[in-house]
């Protein structure tokens, strides 16, 4: 008996294999996105992980000013601390042929053959260099790839001030520099900054060094209170001109890389839970609909002997069938999409060997919430079909009441065709499956409105940036501060419209129990290339005394106008003062301090050093005068604006390619199954009434407007729905999206509601017209013979 | 009838005018057939639906089928209403040959000319009497208010109940004049009063003996109630797939004297 239940199962399913591959779609793309964001995350944590450990990435890091070689043990010897490690970090400008913009490249010094304890080095090709061979480098992989470079080739360097050449002995990587960036720069870019590692000796003696570093890393024992290890840390490195220690949550590499992870995580919690829910309404849609047509067949199985609970997990085992299905299919392309995302990934962060592994774990919990979403949609059908009484169910349903009601008489009023009442009351008549329909293809809508509004939201940052925030054409970075003398010489160059310097403090802001290491950048009177401008686009001045916290900023240190704040100077000399905090401002870049430049030089008691200088240029001389630029020993780097910002729209450009694919499919999955079902259940239900229209004289393609009007209405309902709920998702995953290193600001593009409703219209609009194709099938004369 | 419907009207003056010309020109027949033979392939069987009918259908008669259960005539009524096509033979309606109309021109021809009954009411249940004669009028070039073929069915008062709200000989009655509303050349009838009682049948009846007599419309009737037949100017018996004997009445027995 139960095998000829099952039979039925089999039966059944083929015969709905239509609607249940359309479900199967939807529960598939929540299974997929799962899995594809779960695995990535879990593959990126896994390899990071790995790769941290394997390569011995420290925990603590401190840059000095220049310190001698026995302040590592020292530190060492800090209560708690496993190992600790000494190295010279330092910029170098690179001479690279037929190059205009300066190349730069961060050195950082190994022992010999490449071989350190810490941040050690990954050779992938060559060697490492000979301690004390001058010249020889390891260069990263990334650097020798944008700039076709290989083993062997030979490399002009400025270092310290001389010029030296340098040898490419091999190719490698390193965990502290699994991302990286220039100084000045707010996008990566491979071609114009190299991360370098040359011998001790070598670099000791090219930047006069000589038994002197720069820069510690350190491992703490596992428990140990990093804190209060940095503290002492600071303690040791204060005066060497230490700029404080930082854990691995402030280290810029670690920083991004988490970053992404966090998003990677947002989206686990955000997408699949979308398509869930849709599932779940599809299951309960179309196993209701099946029960209420099979009332005669639930009521014949139970004559013959069957319990309620078997007739009911005979149709739960029905939803779980579909669900299955779905998983299979999500989970085959979610491991397929993740493996090419990590990929991605692994192109943009630098590691030097990747785990792609979904673990059975997540399979499972995939699995689990798609078969729960799955069972909590066919409740309601499995229990009235357990319920349903045998006697009442042989006999015929009563047939569907229709009034008139008030939507009814509306219809008259507007002087509706019959065929539009026919199309409205039956909308109204289902008011539960019809709200499916509606909800379901306005969160498709919604999913990829909020997706597109991240392009937009990009964008948006961008422009806030670059052309209100930025206004220079060139920005110009100096290996050591310089004092004001700079100015007036870069105002001398040719092409040079307008020099503005730029100054930032390094300084520890402690709130309470809250502290955050931060640059105070100056604002002083006159400046007109650059300025602080809100998520909003006006413009802030830093108000005359005490300074201007960026929100994130005062958030994190739980501060709010009017609070005091300390503030301790890194670097150089070590002195503390208490600020007000006289304003914030909401940005969308970073977190950071600003003041006036007076208040910044009443708190480092001297002329505030310049950091870097902002040029205004006639673009004439452009050329000439980056010749110039990179000709003086004092510049590190040239960054111009236009090309920055370039570079920033390519990166979007390329996400935009690798994942709007993903996302259009996945929108469309839910508008097909939605729509597909609906379309279907209502072909069904109206099969007979559709075939009466054509022995009536109405044609095909008016029948069709029967059942593809009803259809069409709910769509044009779910668009204004659609974009109701893509805006609140938009501004819900901009929240989750949001972190240290930037805020996306919610600014969709009116064109994004266009193309996320197009999409949408047309996956609607091509399955709707392939149901539509059955009209043609109607069976006219066979509809005569049959009592509806 | 009359008694049914006592503010009833007359339509005498709104005949059709293709039937008025037709008539004029000298057509007799509003349907010739020859030949006509109907095959159904079920799997390995074969069924002859019909097999090898001849028939001329007098424009403006009453003309019922009668014979046995299984014995063609529904198959025969569908292809005459362009529901379905003969596999082989001839059919005519006035000029045009059936046969070789396609899908859209079969549409057409329904539409434009032929008013259907079934057993099965086949009323659209979300729509109310009124709106389900106006499935038709809306499509029909010159057809009588909706409102007008309610009256004419004797359910004036009733326009706005839908068919859940209706017994089944109105319901049957609104078929009806969702049939004669657009004042068709021809009228359909599979076994109308089929699913009624004798006395709601009679009541259908009459309604369609009367569309015959006002509107001059061919009205072809299919019962196995051998004493309906009295009600026709010509009676074709069916017996396995072919008309094996037609009858002629010398006069028609009004629907109202009828009785089963
Ligand atoms: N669609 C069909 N497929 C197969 N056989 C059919 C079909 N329609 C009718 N028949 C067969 O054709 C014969 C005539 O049917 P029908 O015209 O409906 O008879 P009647 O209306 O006189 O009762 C019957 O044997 C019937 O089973
Ligand atoms: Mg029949």
């Amino acid at each position: 008996m139960v095998k000829a239940l099952d039979t039925k199962l089999m039966r059944d399913l083929w015969h709905m294999r239509g609607q249940a591959f359309a479900i199967a779609l939807v529960i598939g793309a929540a299974t997929a996105t799962f899995v594809m964001a779960m695995g990535v995350h879990h593959s990126l944590t896994e390899t990071r992980d790995a790769y941290y450990d394997r390569q011995r990435y420290a925990d603590v890091f401190v840059n000095m000013v220049r310190a001698p070689r026995s302040i590592v043990d020292q530190v060492a010897a800090i209560d708690g601390v496993a190992e600790a490690e000494g190295r010279i970090e330092l910029y170098s400008t690179l001479e690279l042929p037929g190059r205009i913009t300066p190349v730069r490249a961060m050195i950082n010094s190994v022992g010999d053959g490449g071989a350190s304890k810490l941040n050690r080095l990954v050779l992938l090709r060559g060697r490492g260099p000979v301690s004390d061979k001058e010249g020889e480098v390891v260069i990263d992989k990334a650097f020798a790839d944008a700039n076709a470079m290989d083993v062997g080739d030979r490399i002009d360097a400025i270092i310290y001030g001389s010029r030296s050449q340098l040898e490419v002995v091999g190719i490698g990587l390193a965990p502290d520099y699994i991302w990286s960036i220039a100084p000045g720069e707010l996008v990566p870019d491979a071609s114009r900054y190299g991360i370098f590692w040359m011998g001790e000796k070598a670099l000791e003696a090219a930047s006069n060094r000589t038994g002197a570093i720069n820069a510690i890393s350190l491992i703490i024992q596992r428990g140990a209170n990093e804190a209060e290890i940095i503290r002492h840390v600071d303690a040791l490195t204060a005066k060497y001109g230490g700029t404080g220690a930082i854990g691995r949550e402030d280290h810029l590499s670690n920083t991004f890389l988490q970053s992404e992870l966090d998003q990677l995580e947002a989206m686990t919690r955000i997408i699949p839970p979308i398509f869930l829910v849709v599932s779940t309404f599809l299951v309960y849609v179309v196993l209701g609909r099946t029960i209420r047509t099979e009332r005669g067949v639930i009521g014949l199985l139970k004559a013959f002997g069957h319990t309620n609970g078997s007739v009911g997990w005979h149709y739960l085992k029905f939803a779980l069938a579909v669900a299955l299905l779905g998983i299979i299919l999500g989970s085959a392309a979610g491991w397929w999409m993740g493996r090419s995302m990590t990929a991605q990934y692994a192109e943009y962060y630098r590691f030097p060997f990747l785990y792609y592994q979904v673990s059975a774990n997540v399979f499972l919990t995939g699995a689990a919430l798609a078969f729960g979403s799955a069972a909590i949609g066919a409740m309601g059908g499995v229990r009235s079909a357990a319920a349903l009484n045998p006697a009442v169910a042989m006999s015929p349903p009563p047939p569907p009441i229709y009034r008139a009601g008030l939507i009814e008489r509306l219809g008259e009023k507007a002087g509706l065709s019959a065929v539009g009442n026919m199309i409205v009351r039956h909308i109204v008549r289902w008011p539960g499956r019809s709200a499916v329909t509606v909800f379901g293809v306005a969160l498709s809508l919604g999913l990829l409105f909020s997706v597109l509004q991240f392009i937009d939201s990009s964008r948006a940052m961008l422009d806030n940036y670059f052309s209100r925030a930025q206004r220079q054409d060139i920005s110009v970075s100096f290996i050591e501060p310089r004092n004001e003398k700079v100015l007036s010489e870069l105002a001398l160059l040719p092409g040079v419209i307008r020099v503005e310097p730029a100054r930032a403090v390094p300084v520890m802001l402690r709130h309470g129990a809250r502290s955050k290491r931060v640059a105070i950048e100056a604002a002083h009177s006159g400046e007109m290339l650059t300025s602080r401008v809100d998520a909003q686009g006006f413009e802030v001045t830093p108000p005359a005394s005490g300074l201007m916290l960026s929100r994130a900023l005062a958030d994190q240190l739980d501060l709010r106008p009017g609070d005091k704040v300390e503030v301790e100077l890194l670097g150089g000399r070590q002195t503390s003062a208490t600020l007000n905090v006289a304003s914030t401002i909401d940005e969308l870049i970073g977190t950071r301090a600003y003041a006036q430049s007076d208040v910044l030089q009443n708190l480092s008691r001297d002329a505030s050093p310049v950091g870097s200088a902002n040029l205004l240029i006639d673009h004439a001389h452009r050329d000439e005068l980056i010749g110039k630029l990179a000709e003086m020993p004092m510049v590190l780097g040239v960054t111009e604006r236009d090309a920055a910002m370039e570079l920033f729209e390519r990166i979007i450009d390329e996400n935009i390619m690798s994942m709007m694919g993903f996302y259009i499919a996945f929108a469309s999955a839910i508008a097909i199954g939605v729509v597909y079902n609906s379309a279907r259940i209502l072909f069904s239900e109206r099969a007979h009434e559709l075939a009466t229209l054509r022995v009536l004289g109405y044609h095909r393609s008016e029948v069709g407007v029967v059942l593809l009007g009803e259809v069409a209405l709910l769509v044009a309902i779910a668009v204004p729905a659609g974009c109701f709920i893509g805006y609140w998702l938009a501004r819900l995953m901009v929240a989750m999206f949001s972190s240290d290193l930037f805020r996306l600001p919610f600014a969709p593009e009116r064109s994004s509601y266009g193309v996320a409703t197009l999409v949408v219209l047309a996956a609607a609009t091509a399955t709707a017209l392939i149901v539509a194709r059955r009209v043609n099938r109607l069976d006219m004369v066979r509809v005569l013979k049959a009592h509806d | 009838m009359r008694n049914a419907a006592p503010q009833q009207l007359s339509y005498a003056s709104a005949m059709p005018h293709r039937v008025d010309q037709q008539l004029a020109n000298g057509h007799k027949h509003a349907f010739v057939g020859r030949s006509l033979r109907k095959t159904y392939i079920t799997g390995e069987t074969e069924v002859h639906a019909l097999r090898g009918v001849d028939l001329d259908i007098h424009a403006g008669e009453v003309l019922v089928l009668l014979g046995p259960s299984g014995s063609g005539k529904s198959t025969l009524l569908n292809i005459i209403g362009g529901l379905d096509r003969p596999t082989a033979g001839e059919l005519w309606y006035y000029d045009t040959d059936l046969t070789a109309l396609d899908d859209a021109e079969l549409t057409r021809f329904r539409r434009a000319n032929i008013g259907f009954v079934f057993q099965f009411y086949n009323l659209i249940p979300s729509l109310t009497a009124e709106e389900n004669v106006r499935l038709v009028t809306d499509i029909s070039d010159n057809p009588m208010p909706a409102a007008e073929a309610l009256e004419l069915v004797g359910l004036g008062e009733r326009r706005t109940h839908f068919p859940a709200q209706l017994s089944g000989g109105e319901q049957q009655r609104v078929a009806v004049a969702r049939a004669i509303a657009k004042r068709p050349g021809v009228l359909l009838c599979d076994e109308p009063t089929g699913a009624l009682d004798s006395q709601t049948g009679v009541r259908v009846l009459e309604t369609l003996a009367q569309a015959n007599q006002e509107l001059g419309t061919t009205l072809i009737l299919i019962t196995h109630n051998a004493g309906i037949a009295a009600m026709a100017d010509r009676v074709f018996n069916f017996l396995d797939g072919q008309i094996a004997s037609v009858m002629e009445n010398e006069t028609r027995v009004p629907a109202s004297e009828m009785a089963w």
